[in-house]
């Protein structure tokens, strides 16, 4: 949730100016390169957002001391501009988001080290300009944001291993009660052993065997363990954790064809648990990966696809929403630095999907959820997408918050 | 980016101004029996011209209500989703800002982003489509007037749910809301751009959450300067519409409020499905008197031509009222309900077959009123006895405020937050 200055205590442009005995009417049209004044310690720069030429993004000053620096960002007609950013090396360094005419000034104060920086204004007709900052440069502390993010992509690299070794576990033991042909053990197991792929399928889910061709299914590794009626490649057949959910929930048999499935999808489970320890993340793949998985909620959970035999829909809808949280939260600590109301606002979304996904909790159901009937997508289908929804278009905004230049 | 991305680029015009005349006469390819046909009866007047565009911001009401109607429509209600009265505000300031944009035929923002991982700010779909008339008028429903968003006291007067009226068949899903777009365009791209790439700044600033919607695929009142179009009941709809200054002055505009309400006004919605296979099989003298219409002309059954002023008392030689005591245009007529009058802007909807194989359409009914009890006071009367009952269901609706046009540098309904 946004939660700016509001407040019209905090005055308008001419008010708060008229308080630090600055007159910005005075600097409009005049992009200054005189050095920004300081008050109370730290550096004003004003830019004001205008619709003139198709919108206009003006920093009256354009040089700052090194040290803190308060940028003052009002927005009088500029219909286009709904963001500034601070740049450097096209890594955001801090932003104001939500500008639109007649909202009240708001300010964002950051310590800066001397050197080039950028100031973008996207939707403006020029929208990147030059901000210098003069004095010496910071030395790369530790603890920058990159580091930060470095740290965070490490942290969810050891997440993502962890839960495929949860994987390989369960798999174990849905096929062993598969090969003891204990048909009620492996329905009850069969649950257990699926939201481990759905928190992480978005980091595997281009992974290809050698020797194969990018667009034969038959080694495509996340169709192999996750492929469903609805992309069955006929060429290829049923494989992985939905052909045994058909035979265990819908022909409500244990064949040796099943038998042969279960082993083959352990033999790949082992695959993808090699597979995930050689992988490195940057920040943006957790970001992407984040956003890759609330689009697999809405496509294939609320449409109750994923498991159309025993619909057990809601435990891959928490496994999906699980690994982006994971995934996200991994990422928060160096996006309260770029943009702590966004980070919030994406938190808040995240509580009240899991707020939700609580009053769905059945502990008497193998997987903890209850079972998603047509009944139950009927009646809450629609809730259940709105709070996806609310929750994916904030989520959207932090690749590019995140990504670093290349 | 390329130029077209870039919200201050123009859409080329020259390609893309199209001027279709209302009735096909002279395009090409016509034969010329087809082209005679055709022209019949056809406004040489009615024009659409794709590069025009209407102002957003302005000193008096909205764009959207006195505007001459466009072709299509898509109307969106919305729920709040968000407690703060800060996020009510930012939801509308941002509207405001990518409502005159897209009034201008622009971006609200780039649709190719510089970074690569970044979403568009704008969908796309409408580049260099042009403006082709495109109106958005927001309106605000009751429970935004609430105490948590400190609004209680700013409630407009007369601003309330309506009251349970005859013959209603409210269907769960179609029926109120906190937030209205109405959106109007000569081009059903841009309509449905514009209210996609709304309810997406709903959604990210996590404020909103789409409610219900109605797609109109042809108009079906006239403003000013308009012939009277059709319903899907193949009737002239609105020969009596609101179209002098002096009647928006007494009966659609909101005077005696607080200037952020003045030029306001109470816009009314109502999904109204028609049951057209009972319809097409009904005889057209019986159709006739339903409306107490001639159903080619357009006239009164008591003229000749579509404008007569209707004669209620007239009898035929039995002693029969000519405009039936159930005619539709008797009960809603302005000299049998104290002269009320309402501004109709409706369109005409289908929703393609439903479950029993029936074509599923209507009229989306849009009225702007000072008083929404002006529209019960008419409803109450044609719910209870219109011939036409038989043939339609109101299925959906919903009420709202609709603040006057923000002017530049200001957001809609902004002086409520003061």
């Amino acid at each position: 949730m946004p939660r700016k200055t509001m407040t019209r205590s905090l005055l308008g442009a001419t008010g708060l100016a008229a308080l630090l005995g600055l007159a910005p009417q005075a600097f409009a049209g005049m992009e200054s390169n005189a050095v920004a004044p300081v008050k109370n310690g730290a550096s004003q720069v004003w830019v004001t957002l205008t619709g003139d030429d198709g919108g206009t993004c003006v920093v009256h000053h354009s040089v700052a001391k090194a040290g803190p620096v308060t940028f003052t960002v009002i927005n009088k007609t500029a219909t286009a501009i709904t963001e500034v950013e601070l740049l450097s090396n096209n890594r955001i360094i801090g932003e104001k988001e939500n500008l639109a005419p007649g909202l009240p000034t708001v300010s964002l104060t950051l310590t800066l080290g001397g050197g080039k920086y950028q100031i973008y204004c996207p939707g403006a007709t020029k929208e990147l300009q030059d901000f210098t900052v003069t004095g010496k440069a910071a030395a790369e502390p530790a603890g920058t944001t990159a580091d930060i993010f470095a740290e965070g992509t490490k942290g969810y690299a050891a997440y993502v291993d962890g839960v495929v070794d949860a994987m390989l576990t369960s798999t174990e033991r849905l096929k062993a009660a598969i090969d003891a042909g204990d048909l009620a053990k492996a329905r009850a197991e069969y649950p257990l052993a699926r939201p481990f792929y759905e928190r992480i399928e978005s980091d595997v889910d281009g992974f290809i065997l050698p020797g194969f061709k990018a667009t034969d299914n038959a080694g495509n590794l996340d169709y192999l363990v996750d492929m469903r009626t609805s992309n069955l490649d006929p060429k290829v057949g049923w494989h992985g954790q939905h052909a045994l959910e058909r035979d265990l929930f819908q022909t409500g048999q244990i064949t040796d064809q099943t038998k042969q499935l279960a082993a083959e999808l352990l033999t790949n489970v082992e695959l993808l648990d090699k597979l995930v320890k050689t992988l490195s993340y940057k920040p943006e793949d957790l970001a992407n990966g984040a956003a890759d998985l609330l689009e697999e909620v809405q496509s294939t959970k609320i449409t109750g696809e994923e498991e159309q035999f025993s619909h057990f829909d809601l435990v891959d809808f928490a496994g999906n929403v699980e690994g982006a949280q994971q995934a996200f939260a991994f990422l928060a600590p160096g996006m309260m630095k770029i943009d702590p109301q966004l980070t919030e606002r994406v938190n808040a979304q995240f509580a009240i999907v899991n707020k939700l996904l609580d009053t769905y909790r059945d502990p008497s159901v193998p997987g903890g959820y209850k079972m998603y009937t047509a009944a139950l997508k009927a009646s809450d289908g629609a809730k259940l997408s709105k709070a996806i929804q609310a929750l994916q278009e904030p989520l959207s905004k932090i690749g590019a918050k995140v990504a670093t230049a290349s | 980016m390329t130029d077209e991305a870039k919200p201050g680029a123009r859409p080329d015009r020259l390609s893309r101004r199209g001027l279709l005349l209302g009735a096909a006469v002279g395009t090409l390819g016509a034969s010329a029996n087809l082209t005679a046909a055709r022209a019949q009866g056809a406004d040489q007047d009615d024009i659409v011209d794709l590069a025009q565009a209407h102002p957003f911001y302005g000193a008096a009401e909205q764009a959207g209500i006195k505007t001459p109607q466009q072709r299509f429509t898509f109307y969106m209600t919305f729920d709040l989703t968000s407690p703060l009265r800060s996020d009510l505000q930012v939801l509308l300031a941002r509207w405001s800002a990518a409502i005159a944009q897209l009034m201008k035929g622009q971006t609200i923002g780039q649709v190719e982003p510089l970074s690569t991982d970044a979403v568009g700010f704008d969908t796309g779909e409408a580049l260099n489509l042009g403006p082709a008339s495109l109106t958005v008028t927001v309106g605000l429903g009751p429970k935004v007037f609430s105490e948590s968003y400190g609004l209680a006291g700013k409630k407009p007067a007369l601003l309330r749910d309506l009251i349970t009226l005859p013959s209603d068949a409210m269907l769960p899903g179609l029926t109120g809301g906190d937030l209205s777009l109405q959106v109007c365009a000569d081009d059903p791209q841009v309509a449905y751009h514009a209210v996609r790439d709304l309810a997406r700044i709903a959604k990210d600033s996590g404020t909103a959450a789409t409610r219900w919607t109605v797609m109109g695929f042809g108009r079906a009142s006239a403003g000013k300067g308009q012939a009277t179009p059709r319903n899907l009941m193949g009737f002239k709809d609105g020969t009596r519409n609101i179209k002098e200054d002096a009647d928006f002055e007494k009966h659609v505009w909101i005077k005696d409020a607080p200037a952020w309400q003045r030029y306001g006004s109470y816009q009314v919605a109502r999904k109204i499905q028609m049951h057209i296979e009972n319809w097409d099989t009904d005889r057209v003298s019986n159709q006739n008197s339903v409306f107490g219409r001639h159903k080619v002309s357009g006239a009164p059954l008591t003229g000749t031509k579509e404008f007569d002023p209707p004669d209620f008392d007239k009898t035929d030689a039995q002693g029969n009222l000519v405009i039936p005591a159930t005619a539709h245009i008797r009960l809603a007529a302005h000299e049998n309900n104290g002269g009320v009058k309402i501004l109709r802007r409706s369109y005409n909807y289908t929703d393609g077959i439903n479950q029993f194989g029936l074509l599923d359409a209507g009229l989306l009914f849009v009225s702007y009123q000072n008083d929404p009890a002006n529209f019960e006071l008419l409803q109450t009367k044609l719910g209870a006895s219109d011939a036409l009952n038989e043939y339609i269901s109101h299925i959906g609706s919903a009420v709202f405020f609709v603040p006057p046009a923000p002017r530049e540098g200001s957001y809609i309904a902004e002086g409520m937050f003061d």
